[in-house]
């Protein structure tokens, strides 16, 4: 057995930035005690209690369900409390905070603009026919369910955000992880809210930025394949462009 | 006093030449040859319709080492790029659901290079027989 309890130490490398005093931020080094067991999260934990008690960054639930602690690490999008010590020795560890995002302090980004995008989607099933308490609940198959699921592991870490280099160039696009909790509900035989969420997605802000890179999927701590999500909705978004003409007369 | 000043890091301009970005790129430039294939043939229909002696010449260039060794260059750019497209081939498709199950996106994948392998096999066979024939 391994002794995992024998302490050494790690430099960490982190971008600090603190928006009173810093015009740019800048590395800072700090050298960590750590065990094999110690994952990046614990190490920024121990920082903050005995080393600098002003480091900046987001966490929660420690176990890769809540997403809060995406950041950079030795350049790659990745969650702090699942990437471990042990893997990434002797370092030096860079951390940064997540690429394409604005730094609010320290690895701690703006999650304003990513949060919109969610909410631009209509991230609720939308009920083809509205059903009464009295007539029961929606049905559905485990094939039906199938079709969806992997998309609904979404825990909206972005770290998929900040690997895409379109979403770089363009932060008005739209991005992977809306478009896959977009697929997660347009996709759910409940659902149809299909073309509400078509018409959102439209043009070059929509899903027209993407580029088929495809690191968004490699990056996802979950497996929720956005890349996938992103590219069925631009045939969905092609398809609805030659069909408008038709539903308009239909509709009128 | 709010003391917000957001940072934003600007994208480096060659994030494109870097890892894991420089497997993207390449792809897309394999792309760009297939392009200058499609030129070459179409070159070749232009000196067809111009006459015996221009439709010679650009046999003679086809015959050149120079052209050789660009074809030999665009043919591995192009069977790259049909390796690397089959590969994001499942990415662009709808989920497939075989019994309840999700069809793996390897399956696509190889499913796909095999017919891709055996449609070029059948065009280079019909080939060599329309050759041998006429």
């Amino acid at each position: 057995m391994p002794d995992t309890t024998a302490k050494t130490t790690i430099e960490l490398r982190i971008l600090r930035y603190c928006p009173s005093t810093d015009t740019e931020p800048a590395f800072g080094s700090f050298q960590v005690p750590y065990s094999d067991d110690m994952s990046v999260l614990q190490a920024l934990q121990e920082i903050k209690a005995t080393l600098d008690g002003s480091l900046a960054f987001r966490w929660s639930c420690r176990m890769a369900v809540c997403g809060s602690c995406g950041m950079m690490i030795n350049g790659e999008p990745k969650l702090a409390c699942n990437t471990f010590l042990r893997d990434l020795a002797p370092g030096p560890v860079t951390v940064e905070p997540l690429q394409n995002f604005p730094i609010e302090r320290d690895l701690v980004v703006t999650v304003g603009d990513f949060v919109k995008k969610i909410e631009s989607i209509y991230p609720y099933v939308m009920p083809k026919v509205p059903k009464t308490v009295e007539e029961g609940t929606y049905l559905q198959t485990p094939s039906q369910m199938e079709a969806y699921a992997s998309f609904a592991d979404c825990i909206n870490c972005m770290l998929c955000y900040a690997a895409c280099p379109q979403y770089g160039a363009n932060p008005d696009f739209i991005g992977p992880g809306a478009m896959a909790l977009l697929q997660r509900y347009s996709s759910d035989s409940r659902d149809g809210g299909q073309q509400a969420r078509l018409d959102q997605i439209r043009g070059e802000d929509g899903v027209w930025s993407c580029t088929a890179v495809g690191i968004c999927s490699e990056v996802c701590p979950k497996q929720v394949d956005p890349a996938n999500a992103v590219n069925q909705n631009k045939s969905n978004s092609a398809l609805d462009f030659f069909l408008s003409g038709l539903r308009k007369e239909s509709v009128t | 006093m709010s003391e917000r000043r957001p940072y934003l890091r600007p994208q480096p301009r060659t994030w494109w030449a870097h890892p894991p970005y420089r497997a993207y790129t390449i792809r897309e430039l394999c792309g760009v040859a297939l392009a200058v294939y499609g030129a070459i043939l179409l070159a070749g229909l232009v000196c067809l319709a111009r006459g015996p002696a221009a439709f010679e010449s650009y046999r003679a260039f086809l015959a050149s080492p120079l052209s050789l060794a660009l074809h030999l260059l665009l043919l591995a750019a192009a069977l790259w790029h049909m390796v690397t497209w089959f590969r994001i081939l499942p990415k662009t498709m709808p989920k497939l659901v075989w019994h309840g199950k999700l069809v793996p996106q390897a399956l696509m994948t190889q499913a796909a290079t095999l017919l891709a392998v055996g449609c070029s096999v059948a065009l280079l066979a019909l080939v060599v027989v329309v050759g041998a024939w006429s």
